[in-house]
C-alpha cells in the first residue's frame, strides 16, 4: 500500500509536461514501437478471440437446434455446457469496446445482466419483437439465453417440457432460436470489421491523442477492469454500491456455479491482454506492460501485474457461486473488491499518467 | 454506462496540454494569489460557489438526530433516512424526499481512505447501522424506565436537567451515531475525498481548470465545484456560507465553534477559513502548490477540532461522575463519539488518520469495558485524554478548557 501511495504521490507531482525534470519522475523518453504493439494486439489476441467466440456461437447455435429439436435432458445438458463454453470466451471480447462493437454497441447486446425476465416473458408471449432495440438490452445476450435455460421452471424435467410439451413451447424455442442467431450475427459483424477493414484503421492509429485508438483501446480496458469487472461482478452484488448486499445481481445468476469462473476468466483475460499474451496460446507479444516500461522507470508494470494476481488469487477463494458468497460471508467479496479497486488505481491514475494518455469517460460522480 | 468525453472537448484538452507544455510558457512564476476578503468567488459576474449536496447531507444528518430520540419511529423509518433514496418518504421535507443525495452512502467513502478498502466502510456502516438497530430495540422499548448499572434506561440529571437515553454502560447510542458522523461523513469527506490530490486532479480536472472547462450548464470547473464541497461540509447550513458565523450544524460548525471558543486554541477557525479562501483562490489562479499547502493546514486544524473535543469531553465526564451520573454520562457518551472521528482525522503530509481503526477501538473498548461508564476510572480517562492530547501536540489541561 505503502508503494502505491508513494508512486500515486510522484505521479501527481508530475506535471503534465515530461520534458522537465524527467529523472525526479521516472519518466523517460521512449522510441517505444507502438505500431508493433497494436499489430500485437490486433492480430494475435483480438481477432483470434472474436473467431473463437464466432467458433462457440455457431456451436451453441448448432446445440441448441439439437436441443429444440429432440428436448430432452441429455441435450439441454449439451446446449448448456456449449453456452458456457462460449460465456467463457466472451470474457475476451468484452473489453474491445471499439470499432464496429461501439457503433453498434454491441456489448449492450451480449451481456447485460441481470436480464430482465419480465420482457423476455412479454416477448416470447406477444411474439413480436426487435432484438436490437435499446429496450430489449436487457432481455438478449447471454444472460437472457442463460435464463432459458436454467430458469424458466424450477425442475430440469420442467425446463425440458417449456420445449415440448408446454402449450408455449413453439414460442420459447423460437425465442431461444432468435437469440442465439442474434449473438452470432452480431459476432461475425464485429469479427468481419475487423477482418475486412478496422484492423487496417487500428494498427496505423498510433498518435497519442484522444482519438487515436491506441488511446482509446487502454480506456476501454481500464473502463472495462473498472466496470465490467470490478463493479459488475464483485463490487455490486457485494453491495459496494448500495444500502444492502445485492446477490440477486451476479453474472450468472440462473446457472449458480458459474459466477466466479467467468469473473475468474475475465480476469485472466485482462491480465493477458496487459502483457500482451497472445489469445489461446502462451507466447508473449508487445502490450501495454511493455508501453509502461519504454515509457518510467518505476516498476509499474510489475506493480500492475502483481496486483492482478493478488486480485486473482483472493478471487480463486471464493465460492463457485458468488451469489453465495455474499449470504455466506460477504467480506471476502469486498476484499476482492478492494484488491480488484487497487488496481484501478495504478492502471488508472498512474499507467495514464505515464503513458500521458487522458481518461476519455467520466462516472457520475453523486454530488 | 460510459460516456465517452466529446471530441471538442477533448481536443481543446490535447491542446491545452500542448499549449501548457511549451517550454517558454511554462515557468509558472508564483504570482502572489491573494486570497479575497470572504469566500466569494464569481465568474462573469455569477458565483462559481455551489455546494447544495452538502447542505442536503447536513439537512438529512439533522433529521437523524431528531429521529433517534423519537421512540414513535421504528428502525426501518431511521433507516430509510439514514440511507435515503431518491423518492421515498423518508422525510417530512418534499424537498429532502426528492433529491438523490444519502447520508448513509457517504459514510466512510472517501477516495484516500476507502476507495480500495470497501471491507473497512463495510464494518464502519455496519457501526452506523448498529447504533440505530440498538438505539430501536434496546432503548425505545425502556424510555421510560429508569437506567442502572447494567441497565438501560433514562438518567435525569440533576437539578431537573435533561433526560439520557442510556444502555446498560451508560452509552446514548445517538451522542455515539452524531459524533461518530462528524467524523464518518463531514470530516473524512472533505478531508480525505475533497482535499485530496486524487480527486482534485482526477483525470483532466488541472487542465480543465487551467482552460476554465466548465461543467456543463453549471459556472464552475471541477476541481472548484470539489473544494467547495470540502468547504460545504463544515459551512452548509450557514445562512451566508462566503461569511461563515459557525456554530449552524450540529456537527463540525458547532464544534469548530466550542474549539474556538476555548482560548488555547482560538484562531483555529480563522486559520481553517483563511486557508479555505487562500487555496479556491490559489485554484483559480492555478497554482496547486499553493492550494495543497492550504489543503494540509485545513487537514491539521479539522483534526485537532476531534481531538480537542474528544479530549474535552472525557474530562468534563470524569469531573462529573461521582456528582452527575447523567451529565457525566453524557459528556463521555460525545467522546465515545469523538474518538471513533479519530479514524477518519487526517496527519498531513500522510495518508494516515492520528489514530487508526485499531486504536480507535481499543480506546472505546477500554471505554466500556466491565460496567462502561457506570465504573470506569478518573485514571483511565486521564489516560487516554493524555495519549490522544501527546498524539496531537497539545496538552489536556489546554483542551479541558
Amino acid at each position: 500500500m505503502k508503494k502505491i501511495a508513494f508512486l500515486a504521490f510522484i505521479v501527481i507531482a508530475l506535471s503534465s509536461c515530461t520534458s522537465e525534470d524527467a529523472s525526479s519522475t521516472g519518466n523517460k523518453e521512449t522510441n517505444f514501437d507502438r505500431k508493433a504493439m497494436m499489430v500485437n494486439l490486433a492480430d494475435n489476441i483480438i481477432i483470434p478471440a472474436f473467431e473463437d467466440l464466432e467458433v462457440k456461437l455457431v456451436q451453441l447455435n448448432a446445440a441448441r437446434l439439437e436441443f429444440t429439436s429432440n428436448p430432452n435432458q441429455a441435450n439441454l445438458e449439451v446446449m448448456r455446457g456449449a453456452w458456457l463454453e462460449a460465456y467463457k470466451t466472451w470474457q475476451y471480447v468484452e473489453m474491445f469496446n471499439i470499432g464496429k462493437a461501439e457503433e453498434i454497441l454491441y456489448s449492450f447486446q451480449m451481456n447485460i445482466y441481470p436480464t430482465n425476465t419480465t420482457d423476455i416473458e412479454s416477448n416470447i408471449s406477444s411474439g413480436s419483437y426487435d432484438l436490437t432495440s435499446a429496450n430489449n438490452n436487457d432481455a438478449v445476450g447471454f444472460p437472457a439465453v442463460e435464463y432459458m435455460m436454467y430458469g424458466l421452471a424450477t425442475t430440469d424435467a420442467g425446463i425440458v417440457a417449456n420445449y415440448s410439451t408446454d402449450a408455449n413451447a413453439a414460442s420459447n424455442i423460437k425465442y431461444l432460436e432468435d437469440l442465439t442467431n442474434q449473438m452470432k450475427a452480431l459476432t461475425s459483424t464485429v469479427l468481419n470489421d475487423w477482418k475486412s477493414s478496422y484492423r487496417a484503421t487500428f494498427v496505423e492509429s498510433t498518435g497519442n491523442n484522444a482519438t487515436s485508438a491506441i488511446n482509446m483501446l487502454v480506456n476501454d480496458f481500464i473502463f472495462y477492469y473498472e466496470k465490467g469487472l470490478r463493479a459488475n461482478k464483485i463490487g455490486i452484488p457485494a453491495g459496494v454500491f448500495s444500502n444492502t448486499a445485492l446477490p440477486d445481481r451476479v453474472e450468472g445468476l440462473y446457472s449458480k456455479t458459474n459466477s466466479k469462473l467467468l469473473a475468474l476468466e475475465s480476469l485472466q483475460a485482462v491480465t493477458n491482454f496487459f502483457v500482451g499474451k497472445a489469445y489461446g496460446s502462451g507466447s508473449n507479444g508487445l502490450g501495454y506492460a511493455d508501453y509502461v516500461d519504454a515509457s518510467t522507470n518505476v516498476a509499474l508494470s510489475t506493480m500492475i501485474t502483481d496486483q492482478l494476481n493478488t486480485a486473482g488469487t483472493r478471487m480463486g477463494n471464493l465460492n463457485n457461486n458468488l451469489s453465495q458468497q455474499v449470504e455466506n460471508d460477504n467480506s471476502q467479496m469486498t476484499m476482492t473488491y478492494d484488491d480488484l479497486q487497487r488496481a484501478v488505481i495504478l492502471m488508472k491514475v498512474d499507467m495514464l499518467q505515464v503513458l500521458n494518455i487522458a481518461v476519455d469517460y467520466v462516472d457520475a460522480d453523486g454530488d | 454506462m460510459k460516456t465517452r468525453l466529446n471530441l471538442l472537448t477533448v481536443s481543446c484538452i490535447a491542446l491545452g496540454a500542448f499549449y501548457s507544455c511549451d517550454d517558454t510558457d511554462d515557468i509558472i512564476n508564483p504570482v502572489n494569489v491573494e486570497a479575497p476578503a470572504t469566500y466569494s468567488f464569481t465568474r462573469n459576474n455569477s458565483t462559481t460557489v455551489d455546494f447544495s449536496g452538502q447542505t442536503t447531507r447536513i439537512e438529512m444528518s439533522e433529521v437523524i438526530l431528531d429521529a433517534l430520540l423519537d421512540n414513535s419511529l421504528t428502525e426501518a423509518n431511521i433507516d430509510g433516512k439514514f440511507g435515503h433514496i431518491q423518492g421515498s418518504n423518508d422525510f417530512s421535507d418534499p424537498e429532502l424526499n426528492a433529491s438523490d443525495k444519502s447520508v448513509r452512502s457517504k459514510v466512510a467513502a472517501s477516495v484516500d481512505y476507502f476507495g480500495s478498502n470497501s471491507t473497512a466502510a463495510a464494518a464502519i456502516k455496519a457501526d452506523f447501522d448498529g447504533y440505530i438497530a440498538q438505539q430501536v430495540n434496546e432503548i425505545f422499548p425502556v424510555w421510560n424506565n429508569t437506567a442502572s448499572k447494567g441497565v438501560p434506561g433514562n438518567l435525569q440529571q440533576a437539578g431537573g436537567g435533561s433526560i439520557r437515553y442510556i444502555n446498560g454502560d451508560g452509552l446514548e447510542y445517538n451522542q455515539a451515531f452524531a459524533k461518530a458522523l462528524l467524523g464518518g461523513l463531514m470530516t473524512d469527506q472533505m478531508l480525505n475525498n475533497y482535499l485530496s490530490p486524487l480527486v482534485l486532479d482526477e483525470a483532466d480536472n488541472r487542465l480543465d481548470n487551467d482552460l476554465e472547462v466548465l461543467n456543463t450548464g453549471k459556472n464552475y470547473t471541477t476541481m472548484e465545484h470539489k473544494w467547495d464541497e470540502a468547504y460545504g461540509y463544515l459551512y452548509g447550513a450557514e445562512a451566508t456560507p462566503a461569511t461563515p458565523t459557525l456554530d449552524q450544524d450540529s456537527f463540525l460548525s458547532e464544534y469548530l465553534d466550542r474549539v474556538e471558543a476555548d482560548g488555547d486554541f482560538s484562531g483555529i477557525a480563522g486559520d481553517i477559513y483563511d486557508a479555505f479562501k487562500l487555496g479556491r483562490a490559489a485554484i483559480v489562479a492555478g497554482d496547486y502548490e499553493l492550494r495543497d499547502q492550504q489543503a494540509l493546514i485545513i487537514r491539521e486544524n479539522v483534526s485537532k477540532v476531534i481531538a480537542v473535543r474528544a479530549v474535552f469531553y472525557l474530562q468534563a465526564g470524569k469531573g462529573d461522575l461521582a456528582t452527575d451520573k447523567a451529565k457525566a454520562f453524557h459528556a463521555l457518551s460525545e467522546a465515545y463519539g469523538f474518538i471513533y472521528s479519530l479514524q477518519f482525522t487526517r496527519e498531513p503530509n500522510t495518508n494516515q488518520p492520528y489514530f487508526s481503526r485499531t486504536e480507535v477501538q481499543e480506546m472505546l473498548n477500554l471505554l466500556t469495558a466491565n460496567d462502561g461508564f457506570w465504573d470506569v476510572s478518573a485514571a483511565t480517562l486521564n489516560q487516554m485524554s493524555d495519549q490522544i492530547s501527546s498524539r496531537f501536540g497539545f496538552t489536556t489541561a489546554q483542551a479541558a478548557g
